[in-house]
């Protein structure tokens, strides 16, 4: 904060301005506060209509009783979701440093082309690529999943790293050539040791992407390797499904991204501060 | 050609990523739409050739008319509610209250959820099956806003589905408040000195110096947003799939492949959906590619 | 040869280069340049001169659009940076940000696969060469703006490079530090005996570092000469211009039976343009010589000057006609009583006081002279750039004067020219005609 006189806002405005950033956290708070309380409440006390009454008494039978069926897809997810962020960091990572420094001719007209790829919807691609993973194999497992994920994370990933090393200044790119670094070497030296911010955007976005993707995951896999999105949506997703168990496998499903977005939060917001996803 | 010894090695190292998109996006775009040609029911894949039999038969489709008014109501109701909740946090936080990280986390959090799991919260939050008051109608009734009291996405309404822009908006307006925090931040100290050198009075120097600046950030959100919510199915699909008040184009694109077994008129919904998607995409990345060239 | 660099340096030649941008800018026409081995040869010109095109060129970082570019006896034209054996220095200094001092200065070493122990060797010589042994295990942030620029000029030595390019290594610098950095560039090369081509924009720099200096102006070489060649013998009226702090005054004149008619007055030109003027046009005709400081015998022609024809030499009697006159500020002085010389007899507007000189700024009757060559040599583009308040018609000069000189404002003065000192030029061309 700089430390220029600034004209102070009269007592009222400052109070009412926390008492609507209260409002507005009671508001995000709030499903929260649903989750954790039904979650947490024994079986006999839960009803929809009893939601925002807190336990009487803490139980785990909830997650207990859930965890089980959510096994399987919980280690599926992290089977899928570790090596797939970084895939495709790493591949951004590449893509990344050739479009931003050492371009080729085309090279502004190919940016944009690979940017359509992170917006087009996935309805588009959906039937062929069914179709193409059944044809070659890789539908059932995790393999295909894996594929998909990481390549359709492409463009993010090659967005955030192009961003990134544009902040790196020409010069000390030209400064290697001159050394006598030709391009993997400049991007072995000079380029990844600054790199770390920029892989910590790109992994933990695209480790949240595939964790908690739904729609390739049903269509590319059998029940044997469900990851969590699917298994969840299986047991909570009827409309007869023990409302406690229903919270409690949400909770355990959201665990793992909310638990790297809280520890790695403020990595995540140093290397967007510092150029990844900039435009 | 003495400058491809330049520029050769960079082309080679990324040229495996763009074959795959070159694939795994364009061609199965083309493949998408040679399918939406073909009359193909059923497993068996079949490549005859319709023309825009498909085409015209969406536009005659009940259904589809119904799915189109209902994702234009849902971006309104959905893009509008996020931009005004993100800039009223963005607002709020912009001048470094005590335990901005606080808040900022909790308003981002949503974003680091599934929308599964959103769905399944949310759907109970807005329970009134069965004429009973539950959920968010039953905090209202406790907390005397029982006025407030919605059947929310089960109403008859065709507006039914302005009920779901609360979850997205509740899931996505922190990203919203970023973009504008980052805008916001962005204007030079200086313009801002200037005019208060100037005489301006903070509400004076916002709406002169501030708001003309935060143009492009609006637009940003605004594109971003509208194509999320175009592209929203894992959302509508677990909180109540099977309603049909509330379907999109999306969702019925699913059932008809996946469970009808009419790939082909799934694969026109899903043209139709990237027509619709790249009309608000394309200017936007032209627009930030000129600009950045710029 | 010297202790710390042990292979010999080598001349650089560059004949017909040219750039020519995508877009259609032609950053640099057809220049002619040859920098002896050892020779510390500046590139100097306003902003968008291509000078730092032209450096880059030599570094390999730009294309040639044609021409060729010759390293000692090799033709470099086609190879790549990394082939090349070349040092750059940059002007942001371009450290490797993430590496000690002692990777960024072995790292040239360690691309073209020197040993670890050779490259130890040859850091910690360099290092304490230029007083850096205390910073070896230090960051780039950790270091002072002047320690950085050490560590990008070891960088450039520990590679014993045959060429030594520096792209206006001091201008991120303050002033004070500039002008001290300066003469330890000096010092430095004399002790390394690197041939160096240097890029700046300052000419106060050029004339102070430069054993040559290459004046550039939108592409095209004007002069290559040696700093007091530049300043005495300027070839055209931008070089004249650009050269000089502060700038040569200019107002338009006439000239018949050997006289030079401006703001009223009649200076008689020197009779005889043989002898200490030298010919007429210093690099038309082929060699200037000068002499290196190394004390080797450097021959090299000039490029061509701003496109036009070439003035034939001229006998001072044979001019006549419109000109423009130039007159350095050192040229005018207050005359000794009684003295010989034509009298001017102005109004100063205002004094500069320096301390042991005076800047006096008065106006002549005359117009004011405003060409294309005087407002590219300021960096203007229009008319009114390079002024504040843009309603000066008449011709304002500037006159250097010695502190004791008895000038007050307002009250007027009378000033002597040196008729040996007056420099004539072609209206039409800008070429220099005496």
């Amino acid at each position: 904060m700089s430390t220029a006189i600034r004209s102070r806002s009269a007592p009222w405005v400052t109070t009412a301005k926390y008492v609507a950033l209260f409002a507005l956290l009671v508001f995000f708070l709030l499903p929260v506060y649903a989750l954790l309380v039904t979650a947490l409440k024994d079986p006999s006390e839960v009803s929809v209509t009893r939601m925002w009454e807190l336990p009487g008494s803490l139980s785990f039978a909830s997650f207990t009783a859930v965890w089980p069926k959510l096994q399987d897809g919980f280690v599926n997810s992290v089977m899928l979701a570790v090596p797939a962020s970084v895939l495709s960091a790493v591949l951004g990572a590449m893509n990344g440093f050739v479009l931003s420094k050492w371009r080729f001719p085309g090279a502004d007209f190919v940016f944009p082309l690979i940017l359509f790829g992170m917006f087009s919807p996935y309805q588009a691609i959906l039937i062929p690529m069914v179709q193409v993973m059944s044809d070659a194999g890789l539908r059932g497992g995790l393999d295909g999943l894996i594929l998909v994920h990481v390549i359709y994370g492409l463009p993010i990933t090659t967005l955030i790293f192009r961003s990134y090393f544009a902040g790196i200044s020409d010069e000390i790119i030209e400064a290697a050539k001159v050394d006598g670094a030709g391009m993997l070497r400049t991007f072995f030296f000079v380029a990844l040791p600054v790199a770390p911010p920029a892989f910590a955007v790109a992994m933990i976005w695209q480790f949240t992407s595939a964790w908690n993707d739904f729609l390739f995951g049903a269509v590319l896999t059998n029940r044997d390797y469900w990851p969590i999105t699917i298994a969840l949506n299986n047991i909570a997703g009827g409309q007869t499904v023990p409302f406690n168990e229903a919270m409690a496998s949400a909770l355990l499903a959201c665990l793992p991204t909310v638990a790297v977005y809280v520890i790695l939060g403020r990595f995540f917001m140093r290397g967007l501060m510092a150029g990844a996803l900039k435009g | 050609m003495r400058k491809l010894r330049r520029w050769g090695p960079g082309l080679l190292l990324i040229a495996p990523s763009l074959i795959a998109l070159g694939v795994f996006v364009y061609g199965f775009i083309g493949w998408n739409i040679r399918v939406s040609f073909t009359s193909w029911r059923g497993l068996a894949p079949k490549y005859d050739f319709v023309g825009f039999d498909n085409y015209t038969a969406l536009a005659r489709d009940e259904r589809f008319s119904l799915d189109i008014k209902h994702v234009v109501v849902f971006t309104i109701a959905f893009v509008v509610g996020s931009l005004v909740l993100g800039f009223v946090m963005a607002m709020l936080l912009e001048r470094g209250i005590r335990a901005e990280s606080v808040f900022r986390t909790v308003f981002l959090l949503p974003m680091a959820i599934s929308f599964i799991a959103t769905a399944i919260i949310w759907r109970w939050l807005l329970d009134n099956g069965g004429g009973r008051t539950a959920g968010l109608n039953k905090l209202f009734a406790d907390v005397g806003l029982g006025f407030l009291r919605s059947d929310w996405h089960k109403t008859d309404s065709s507006f039914a589905i302005a009920a779901i822009a609360l979850p997205a908006g509740w899931a996505l307006s922190g990203y919203v408040m970023a973009l504008f925090l980052a805008g916001l931040r962005g204007v030079p100290d200086e313009l801002r000195e200037a005019a208060r050198v100037d005489g301006a009075n903070e509400p004076r120097v916002f709406w002169h110096v501030v708001r003309p600046m935060l143009l492009p950030v609006v637009m940003s959100a605004v594109v971003i947003l509208a194509h999320i919510s175009l592209k929203t199915f894992d959302l509508l699909y677990a909180i109540d799939g099977k309603n049909l008040n509330i379907d999109v184009p999306a969702l019925y694109m699913w059932f008809t492949t996946f469970d009808g077994g009419f790939y082909a008129r799934g694969a026109t919904i899903a043209t139709l959906l990237l027509l619709g998607v790249a009309v608000v995409i394309v200017p936007y990345i032209w627009y930030s590619v000129r600009s950045e060239r710029r | 040869m010297t202790d710390v660099i042990r292979t010999p340096p080598s001349g650089i030649r560059l004949e017909g280069v040219r750039k020519r941008f995508p877009g259609g800018v032609d950053a640099v026409r057809g220049v002619d340049l040859d920098v002896s081995p050892g020779e510390f040869m500046v590139l100097v010109g306003p902003s968008g001169c291509g000078k730092s095109t032209l450096l880059r060129m030599i570094a390999g970082l730009e294309e040639t659009s044609g021409g060729r570019i010759m390293l000692g006896d090799k033709d470099v034209t086609t190879e790549l940076p990394q082939q090349r054996d070349v040092a750059m220095v940059f002007q942001s200094y371009a450290l490797y940000p993430r590496m000690t001092v002692r990777k960024n200065l072995g790292f040239g070493l360690r691309m073209r696969g020197a040993g670890s122990a050779e490259r130890e060797r040859r850091v910690v010589e360099v290092a304490e060469v230029l007083g850096l042994s205390h910073l070896l295990d230090r960051r780039p942030a950790a270091l002072s703006g002047g320690q950085r620029q050490r560590v990008a000029m070891g960088r450039a030595i520990v590679r014993e490079p045959k060429v030594f390019l520096m792209d206006e290594p001091l201008s991120n610098l303050d002033a004070k530090l500039r002008v001290s950095m300066r003469a330890q560039l000096s010092l430095l090369h004399k002790r390394l005996g690197v041939t160096t081509v240097y890029v700046t924009h300052d000419q106060i720099e050029a004339m102070t570092l430069g054993q040559r200096v290459a004046v550039l102006r939108d592409g095209s070489l004007q002069q290559c000469d040696t700093p007091q060649n530049l300043f005495h013998r300027p070839v055209n009226l931008f070089v004249a211009a650009f050269i000089g702090s502060p700038s040569m005054n200019f107002v338009r004149a006439t000239v018949s039976d050997g006289f030079v008619h401006f703001a009223g007055v009649s200076v008689p030109l020197p009779a005889s343009a043989s002898g200490s003027s030298g010919s007429s046009l210093a690099g038309a005709s082929g060699a200037v010589s000068s002499v290196a400081a190394s004390g080797s015998a450097v021959g090299s022609a000039s490029g061509a000057a701003s496109g036009s024809a070439v003035g034939s030499a001229s006998v001072a009697a044979s001019v006549a006609g419109p000109v423009i006159l130039g007159i350095r500020p050192t040229a005018l002085s207050v005359p000794s009583a009684g003295g010989p010389g034509v009298r001017l007899t102005v109004v100063p507007d205002l004094v500069e006081d320096l301390g042991d000189e005076r800047y006096v700024i008065f106006e002549l009757d005359a117009e004011r002279v405003d060409t294309d060559a005087t407002r590219a040599a300021v960096d203007a583009t229009t008319a009114d750039d390079a002024l504040l308040v843009p309603d000066a018609e008449r011709a304002r000069f500037t006159a250097r004067l010695p502190a004791d000189a008895p000038v007050a404002v307002g009250e007027p003065l009378d000033l002597t020219v040196d008729p040996d000192r007056l420099h004539l030029f072609d209206p039409a061309t800008g070429n220099a005609l005496r």
